[in-house]
């Protein structure tokens, strides 16, 4: 009896290092940052696990060793960013530092990247200083506002062509560049412009004031989804027969949701949608759709594309440690994903081509032409 | 204009029967407790919550919902006052011990639901169509706000003038060691007046929900000003509370006509630390409540 036991555990021990042998290459860590308890962040995240998946069922990078993740939260706090960051850096050792959704995060971590020769890809963070360091291994995938303000600017003013303009933004540097910016495509057209508190959620007042400055189209600039929808639902409460636009990078099926009817006919524009008519992007929305039960926006997109980028870069270079080499092949590599053909300026800003004009009809983002 | 000031008249009255509803709660259990419940505005986001459950979750009408928000908060708050009010409340030091786990208790309830249900933000479907006189529109929510909300306050007077429990209340307000003498179970009071205040935050808070979306983080939005409101009004003043709410609510749309929104909401800020200055009590004098 006891000899079986022991023949037995003998075999199972052998069993159990053979199959560890087929697995033993060690597996290339990648760190992710994010305000990963909100949705937001969550919805990265989950963009980036599904690159990390599916890059390992090919068989891995560097002659077939997996990508494994090392996620942490940020909390939208630069101290705790910092501290992310570091802990990647120097304890789990990872070359590569993805994602975040706030730039003050973001401009925080910039630093301490540069001080350990990493590599930084920003995901979400608009703001334009986070390219402009100086330091020339960080890279940016969103656009920027001022990108979005060029490329909807033009949509405004030939295809819009609005006689009078309201403005209602957010009271954060977002919503005054919007204000600025709008007030100096249109100048005097700008009959109303006004921001509210982060914490306001009744806006009839507002768009009370707004209807009556005369205005036929109104642009909402704020990034608050039940912001923004609530915006939107007083606009039609209050039958306002204007047209209405969104400003571009903002609007998601979640504030859709949260507008329901009073959203359709909403104008705005963005980098990418879910529809995009491309064997990548029909590749990634079917995974995704798979992993996780319900389809990717941006947010998850940009999170899919860090991985994607970052492992296949160093793929690429030959080396998982080279930070010189695997910069390089971020920077002169056109990559192939979902939204299209991503290229990075010599600043590390990620380009696509000009932004899709979207329309909410039936409820979704639909493309529309010019 | 005549029609620009009438409709942001009606916005003004929704905002602030928002406004009177939670500050009366608010004020009433100051007035028979003497204590400051931090927890109000958590009463008030679970009635929005509850709405949102019943409604889109559950798919049940929107007048289940507001029964329901009512025995839910209502419960919640049974709880609450058993584990962080009544025990603590006659401790020495009680009210402001009370301030505290009330506070705890606020912390608790908006991290549970942000852990369960997460911070997304939800619409509630409450009685869709609008009444409109030439381009002014009253939505049929809105209405039901305001309506509700004054046969609410006119019960809750007559229930306070009329009623055995009405008079205890008021009586309690007035002194407890006095009710005490004249043989008032001043505990169940309390407990009472605490719970049905709640109940009242959670029926705002379904009320309120199809106005201006569910969030987990409504119920702090509306705490500062109804704590503005008690304070201007008197605290502990039933009265005060109403006239100060509703008022805020008129003023804040009146001068978004013809100040910038932020502006306006700081005079009106101002103005009330003004009239704290000149009649400290508040606008209602002491405790009647």
């Amino acid at each position: 009896m006891r000899r079986t036991v022991r023949l037995i555990s003998l075999l199972a021990g052998v069993a159990i290092s053979s199959m560890a042998l087929a697995q033993t290459k060690e597996p290339i860590k990648i760190g992710v940052i994010g305000p990963t308890k909100t949705l937001v962040g969550k919805q990265g995240v989950q963009g980036a696990e599904l690159a990390a998946e599916l890059i390992n069922k090919e068989g891995g990078i560097l002659g077939g060793r997996p990508v494994q993740l090392v996620v942490y939260d940020t909390n939208f706090a630069p101290a705790e960013g910092v501290a992310a960051v570091q802990r990647l850096l120097t304890q789990d050792e990872v070359k590569i530092v993805t994602g975040e959704v706030s730039s003050s995060v973001a401009l925080a971590a910039v630093p301490v990247v540069q001080a350990e020769d990493a590599i930084y890809i920003a995901t979400v963070p608009k703001h334009p200083d986070v390219t402009k360091s100086g330091y020339d291994k960080i890279f940016r995938l969103n656009s920027t506002t001022a990108m979005d303000a060029a490329s909807f600017d033009q949509f405004l003013t030939q295809t819009v062509k609005p006689e009078k303009v309201a403005v209602i933004a957010e009271n954060s540097d977002f919503g005054r560049l919007t204000i600025d910016n709008l007030k100096k495509l249109f100048g005097s057209k700008v009959v109303f412009a006004e921001s509210y508190g982060m914490q306001q959620n009744d806006f009839n007042s507002m768009v009370t004031n707004a209807r009556a400055s005369g205005a036929d189209l109104v642009c909402v600039a704020g990034s608050n989804m039940e912001q923004y929808g609530n915006i939107l639902r007083s606009l039609a409460d209050l039958n306002f027969q204007g047209k209405r636009c969104v400003m571009p990078g903002i609007l998601n099926s979640q504030g859709i949701k949260v507008a329901g009817k009073s959203a359709e006919g909403a104008m705005s524009a963005d980098i990418y949608l879910p529809s995009m008519d491309s064997e990548a992007n029909r590749k990634f929305v079917s995974a995704f759709e798979a992993k996780y039960g319900n389809g990717p926006e941006k947010i998850e997109l940009l999170g899919f594309e860090s991985i994607w980028i970052a492992a296949k870069a160093m793929d690429k270079a030959g080396s998982a440690t080279d930070a010189d080499k695997i910069a390089a092949a971020i920077r002169e590599t056109p990559w192939e994903t979902p939204r299209g053909k991503v290229t990075f300026d010599t600043s590390g800003q990620a380009k696509s081509g000009d932004l899709i004009r979207l329309e909410v009809r039936e409820g979704a983002m639909t493309p529309i032409r010019n | 204009m005549t029609e620009l000031l009438l409709q942001q008249l009606l916005n003004g009255l929704t905002q602030g029967m928002a406004y009177a509803l939670v500050a009366l709660g608010l004020t009433m259990i100051f007035g028979v407790l003497h204590v400051i419940n931090f927890a109000h505005g958590e009463f008030y986001m679970l009635g929005g919550l509850t709405a949102v459950l019943v409604t889109a979750s559950a798919g049940l009408p929107y007048v289940v919902a507001i029964a329901l928000a009512i025995v839910l908060v209502g419960a919640v708050a049974w709880v609450v006052d058993r584990i962080a009010v009544a025990p603590v409340l006659d401790k020495r030091d009680g009210p402001s011990t009370v301030l505290l786990a009330t506070f705890a208790v606020s912390l608790l309830i908006h991290q549970g639901v942000l852990q369960s249900w997460g911070p997304t933000p939800a619409r509630v479907e409450g009685i869709p169509g609008a009444i409109s006189v030439g381009s002014i529109v009253l939505g049929h929510q809105r209405l039901l706000v305001l309506v509700t909300g004054m046969a609410l306050l006119v019960s809750i007077e007559l229930v306070l003038r009329r009623t055995v429990i009405g008079k205890k209340i008021r009586a309690l307000a007035q002194s407890a060691y006095a009710a005490q003498v004249v043989g008032i179970d001043t505990a169940r009071v309390r407990r009472t007046t605490f719970i049905a205040a709640a109940a009242l935050a959670g029926l705002t808070g379904a009320l309120l929900s199809p106005v201006t979306l569910f969030t987990p983080a409504m119920g702090q939005h509306v705490i500062i000003n109804a704590f503005v409101v008690v304070v201007i009004g008197g605290m502990g003043s039933a009265t005060g509370a109403v006239v100060c709410g509703l008022a805020l609510g008129v003023l804040e749309a009146l001068a978004s006509i013809y100040l910038p929104q932020e502006i306006g909401t700081a005079i009106i800020y101002a103005l009330l630390l003004a009239a704290l200055l000149v009649r400290p009590q508040g606008l209602f004098g002491s405790a009647r409540a």
